[in-house]
């Protein structure tokens, strides 16, 4: 354990002020200083709004860090002729980037793999049978990317569909971990992501403690999964937390 | 029995389901047998309607906005004829119950739906126009397409419909309306507007 404070230093630790950012990733064990500055265990601080667009049925808007998205739905409105019929609500997400949202400028396109893990990782907590035969239609668009993107982009829908009035079981909250090496960062910038060996991504309904979707890439042991996993658990229920406070603080406002 | 509000989000527990029971905007888990918020706004509670055998308060979500309304089997539509065929007519739907669409809906109305009798004998030219408002209710979700809707009781059918010459027309009887400014009579399905 660390030396209580006040008492003689028992254990040598690197002092974080005064190191920077290695440019190469050494050793395994190397202690090293995030770009931003954080803990390896300390989430971005998130910022929550919601009624962004003023068309749209529900919208919010998030920013962690550097990443900001919006999020619109819309709907519930008729589905289109060529699907087929059901019996049940429909979602149809779609999550796009804008043309200055990464560092090199390109086109700003859709992006398929993000929007279907998006559908699956909303539709388990929405009330698809309140609205029979309809769809709802949820449209994320990244301003700015800075790492862990598709998290944020889920909170934020979850948000949104929220703010629209969309009967769900529960918010999502999503939360994404890194491993780099032996060590594991939460909420990984765009530079921690481009250097990571892994990464985790969970969505949960933080009242419920379900996981909607879960989703790794890389290299991983099960030790650094199981801690990963609670790592995201716990992040996802403190995320929450910022969530409601945000609907609750947006609903009072539009009482008076 | 009201209780103070208390604003809750989705997700958030508003109580055992031993002692409560889902209303609006909450619904109850079966694994854990607790009962969640499923919107926004405020918690309230309402005591059992003193007939009932559940002795269970109702706890609802209110207060808050919820989604347009959407239309579902039996609710009662206003709705915009919009193509009158020879066995169907198209309409648009334009409110459901008291509430408007926030979206556009698209509804049918099949000959055999039009009126209660004789409803082999019904020639749609003779019961609708492109443009007229007409009350109907939702017959059933229909096919991917629209909404079933039928029109076969006394107080559903045409409600306002405008004549050749553009005037609003006066209903004179079950099948027939008049033009004020005209006098030429021609046949609808006349709903009986009650109010």
């Amino acid at each position: 354990m660390a030396a209580k404070p006040g008492s003689a230093p028992v254990t040598y630790s690197p002092n974080l002020g005064q190191k920077t950012r290695p440019p190469i990733f050494k050793d395994n064990d190397l202690d090293w200083v995030r770009p931003d500055g954080r803990g390896f265990h300390q989430c971005r601080p998130a910022f929550f709004r919601t009624g962004a667009v003023n068309s749209a049925s529900g919208s919010a808007y998030a920013e962690l860090g550097s990443t900001k998205v919006i999020v619109s739905v819309f709907g519930p409105r008729e589905s289109k002729k060529a699907m087929m019929y059901s019996d049940t609500g429909r979602l149809n997400c779609n999550v796009s980037y804008t043309t200055f949202a990464t560092p090199v400028r390109g086109q700003g396109s859709d992006h398929k793999e993000f929007s279907s893990m998006l559908l699956k990782a909303l539709e388990g907590a929405i009330m698809l049978e309140t609205f029979p035969k309809t769809t709802v239609d949820v449209f994320a668009l990244v301003l700015e990317s800075g790492g862990s993107d598709l998290p944020v982009v889920i909170s934020c829908a979850s948000l949104a569909l929220a703010d629209a009035g969309i009967m769900m079981y529960d918010l999502v909250a999503a939360v994404s971990v890194s491993c780099l090496g032996k060590n594991l960062v939460i909420d990984p910038v765009l530079e921690e992501e481009s250097y990571q060996d892994g990464s985790l991504m969970l969505t949960c309904m933080p009242s419920r403690y379900e996981v909607t979707q879960l989703t790794f890439t890389g290299e991983w042991s099960t030790p650094d999964i199981n801690e990963a996993m609670q790592l995201c658990l716990d992040a996802c229920s403190k995320l929450g937390k910022v969530m409601r406070t945000c609907l609750k603080e947006a609903a009072s406002a539009s009482q008076e | 029995m009201e209780e103070a509000d208390e604003m809750v989000t989705p997700g958030e527990v508003l109580g055992k389901a031993t002692d409560l029971k889902a209303g609006k905007g909450a619904y109850a888990a079966s694994h854990n047998n607790t009962i969640y918020a499923s919107l926004t706004g405020f918690r309230r509670i309402q005591a059992p309607p003193p007939a009932s055998n559940d002795k269970r308060p109702t706890v609802e979500v209110t207060g808050h906005k919820a989604h347009g309304p959407v239309p579902e089997p039996g609710s009662v539509v206003i709705a915009r004829v919009t193509k009158v065929m020879a066995r169907t007519a198209s309409a648009d739907i334009m409110c459901v119950g008291p509430k408007s669409v926030r979206e556009k809906f698209t509804g049918i109305i099949r000959q055999q739906d039009v009126r209660a009798t004789e409803i082999d004998k019904v020639d749609m030219h003779l019961s609708f126009r492109p443009g007229d408002i007409v009350r109907a209710v939702v017959l059933s979700l229909g096919d991917a397409r629209a909404y079933y809707l039928s029109t076969a009781k006394n107080e559903l059918g045409v409600v306002s419909a405008e004549s050749s010459a553009g005037a609003t027309m006066v209903p004179i009887s079950w099948t027939e309306m008049q033009c004020p400014l005209t006098g030429q009579i021609e046949l609808r399905k006349v709903a009986k507007v009650v109010n």
